[in-house]
C-alpha cells in the first residue's frame, strides 16, 4: 500500500526529454515558469503553453499520466480562479448584490487557474523524465559556485541521495511494523482522530530506533568504503552537454527574444 | 611479514565497560581464507572493526600491509587496502542504483571517470551482478544486495575483505550465493578472507579457522585440527560441524571410526568404511 508510492514519479525512457541533460532540465523548468507567470498577454501565454506541450510530446510519457499529476491540484486550481473572479477592477458586466464581475476579473481567474496548471505540466516534465539521481547530481553541479561561500553543497547532495535510497526501505519497514503491532492487537483504523495519532505511536518508536541503528551501520559502512567527505572526490558519471542540449538551448534563447517582443508590443490582456 | 598482524591487542569500548580484548596476538597471510568463530560478545565483531581502523585498539597495534592503524593520516591507505562487509544488507548501501553504489568506493578515492567505469563493471561480473547494474537496490534479493556490498568493496581494489557475519540475515540460497562469491573472489582473485560467522558449514570452507572465547584466542588452525579438538570446544560451549558431531557421539557409544569428517561426503565415506571393516 505505502510502497506503491513512487519517489519522484520517474518513468524511464529514451525520449529526447529524458537525453536532456538534467541541468539543462532544471534550468529550463524555471525558466519556463518565470516565463508562464511574465506573459501579459494571450498570445505570449498561449506560445508559452505550446512550448510545454511541445516537452510534453517529447518526452513520450503518456498524457493520461500527466493528467493524473494534476488531479490533486484540481481544487486549488477552481478555487484561486473562482477568488479571483471577485477581484476584479474596473466596470462590473454583471452584479449580484456585493458581488462584482468584471472583464478583468475573468481574463485574471482564467490566466491564473492556466498558469497553475502549466506549472504543474511543466514540472511534471521534469520529474517524470529525471532519475532522482539525475535530480541530485544536478542540484549539486548547479549549486557548486556557492560552495565558495561555505554553504555545504556537497553534504546537502549526499544527504539527498541517502533521503531517497532510504525512502523504499523504510516505508517497507513502516508497513513491517504495522503488522507487527495489529498482530499484537494494536487498532489502527478506528477511532478519532487523535485516538488514530496516539494509535500511530508504537509504530513512530520502533521505526525510529532502527532508522538510528541503520544511520550507525551505514556511517560504518560508508567510512569503510573511504569516505571524507566531498574533497577530492571523482564522480563515475560526468554530467556534459550534447548537441541536443545545445539545441535546445539555442531554441529557448530565440523563444525569450520573441517573448519580450510580444509581451511588449502587443496590448496585455488585462486593462489597468 | 604478514599482511595484517595484531600484537598484544587490547580493546574496551568504555572505561566502565571492561575489556573486550585481552591482548590478542593474530597473523593474517596474504591470499588466505581464514575465518573467526566465537560466541555473541567474545569480541569478533570488535576485530572486524581494528582490522580497518574503523576502531583503534586501546593498547598493542594492528598493521595492515605494514600501516599502523592507529595512524591518523594513513587511514585512508588503510581502509582501501581492507575492506568491510556489514551483516544487515540494507543498511550498506549508499546509492538508489546499483552501479552507483558500487562506484561510491573509487569516487571517494578520487579515481578517474573512465577509471571507475572499468573497475565498476569488473566488480559487478566479478560477483555476477552485472546485469542488474542499473536497478534499485531495494528490489534485490538478501544474497544479491551483500553481493553489491562486496563489489563495492572490491572495486577499491581491495586486497583484503573483511566480512562480518554476512550471511546471518539471509536464506539458505542467499547464504550460498554469498559464499560462491567468496570463495571465487579468494581463489580466482587472490584476495585475502577474513570471514566473520556463527555457521560451522561455512568455517569448514576456510583454509584456516581461529576460534575465538571471552577476548582470547582459544585455538586456531586448518578446519581440521580445529574440530578434532571437539571436547575443548564443547567445554566453551561452542558447536562443531554436524559432521563432526556424529561421528564424535558414535564414537563415544563405542564405535572407533577414525579421523574427523568435516561435511556429509566425509561423514558417510568415513562410517561405510568402519562398517566395511566391522
Amino acid at each position: 500500500m505505502l510502497s506503491d508510492v513512487t519517489m519522484g514519479q520517474f518513468f524511464p525512457g529514451k525520449s529526447v526529454m529524458h537525453r536532456l541533460d538534467p541541468r539543462i532540465k532544471m534550468c529550463l523548468t524555471v525558466y519556463f515558469i518565470v516565463l508562464i507567470f511574465c506573459s501579459k498577454n494571450f498570445v505570449t501565454l498561449g506560445a508559452t503553453i505550446l512550448m510545454s506541450l511541445l516537452g510534453v510530446v517529447l518526452s513520450k510519457v503518456p498524457l493520461k499520466l500527466y493528467l493524473k499529476s494534476m488531479k490533486p491540484i484540481l481544487f486549488i486550481v477552481v478555487f484561486t480562479g473562482v477568488l479571483n473572479l471577485f477581484y476584479g477592477t474596473g466596470d462590473p458586466i454583471f452584479t449580484l448584490g456585493f458581488i462584482h464581475i468584471t472583464r478583468n476579473g475573468i481574463v485574471n481567474s482564467i490566466m491564473i487557474a492556466v498558469r497553475i496548471v502549466v506549472l504543474i505540466l511543466i514540472s511534471s516534465i521534469l520529474t517524470f523524465t529525471t532519475s532522482p539521481t539525475q535530480l541530485t547530481d544536478a542540484i549539486e553541479r548547479l549549486l557548486k559556485p556557492l560552495a565558495l561561500l561555505h554553504v555545504p553543497v556537497h553534504e546537502f547532495a549526499m544527504m539527498m541521495t541517502i533521503a531517497l535510497r532510504f525512502v523504499p526501505t523504510l516505508l517497507e519497514e513502516t508497513e513491517k511494523i504495522m503488522a507487527a503491532q495489529k498482530a499484537r492487537g494494536a487498532d489502527m483504523e478506528s477511532g478519532g482522530l487523535m485516538q488514530r495519532i496516539k494509535a500511530l505511536i508504537p509504530v513512530l518508536i520502533p521505526l525510529f530506533v532502527s532508522a538510528f541503528r541503520r544511520a550507525f551501520d551505514l556511517a560504518t559502512a560508508m567510512e569503510s568504503r573511504c569516505y571524507h567527505g566531498g574533497e577530492g572526490r571523482t564522480k563515475m558519471k560526468v554530467l556534459h552537454l550534447s548537441k541536443v542540449d545545445y539545441i535546445t538551448l539555442i531554441v529557448c534563447v530565440l523563444y525569450l527574444a520573441a517573448f519580450i517582443t510580444a509581451n511588449i508590443l502587443l496590448p496585455a490582456a488585462i486593462v489597468r | 611479514m604478514a599482511f595484517i598482524e595484531c600484537r598484544d591487542l587490547h580493546f574496551s569500548y568504555s572505561e566502565e565497560s571492561g575489556e573486550v580484548l585481552h591482548g590478542v596476538d593474530l597473523d593474517i597471510e596474504k591470499g588466505s581464507f581464514v575465518a573467526l568463530l566465537g560466541h555473541n560478545g567474545c569480541g569478533k565483531s570488535t576485530m572486524a572493526k581494528l582490522f580497518n581502523g574503523m576502531l583503534v585498539p586501546t593498547s598493542g597495534t594492528v598493521t595492515v600491509d605494514g600501516i599502523d592503524t592507529a595512524m591518523e593520516e594513513t587511514q585512508l591507505d588503510v581502509r582501501r587496502r581492507v575492506g568491510l562487509v556489514q551483516q544487515n544488507p540494507d543498511n550498506q548501501l549508499v546509492a538508489g542504483i546499483v552501479e552507483e553504489d558500487v562506484a561510491f568506493g573509487p569516487e571517494n578515492l578520487g579515481i578517474e571517470p573512465a577509471e571507475i567505469r572499468r573497475r565498476v563493471d569488473a566488480a559487478l561480473k566479478a560477483v555476477n551482478m552485472y546485469e542488474y547494474r542499473d536497478h534499485a537496490p531495494h528490489k534485490l534479493s538478501g544474497g544479491q544486495k551483500q553481493r553489491v556490498a562486496i563489489a563495492g568493496v572490491i572495486a577499491m581494489e581491495t586486497m583484503c575483505i573483511v566480512l562480518d557475519e554476512p550471511t546471518a540475515m539471509l536464506d539458505p540460497r542467499g547464504r550460498q550465493e554469498v559464499m560462491d562469491t567468496i570463495r571465487y573472489l579468494n581463489r580466482e582473485k587472490g584476495i585475502t578472507v577474513i570471514l566473520i560467522t556463527h555457521y560451522m558449514d561455512e568455517a569448514v570452507q576456510a583454509d584456516r579457522v581461529v576460534v575465538m572465547d571471552g577476548g582470547n584466542i582459544l585455538t586456531d588452525g586448518d578446519p581440521r585440527t580445529v574440530f578434532a579438538q571437539v571436547e575443548l570446544l564443547k567445554r566453551h560451549k561452542l558447536d562443531v560441524p554436524q559432521a563432526t558431531e556424529l561421528i564424535y557421539r558414535l564414537n563415544a557409544a563405542g564405535c572407533r571410526i577414525s579421523g574427523t569428517p568435516l561435511d556429509e561426503d566425509e561423514c558417510v565415506k568415513a562410517i561405510a568404511e568402519y562398517l566395511k571393516l566391522g
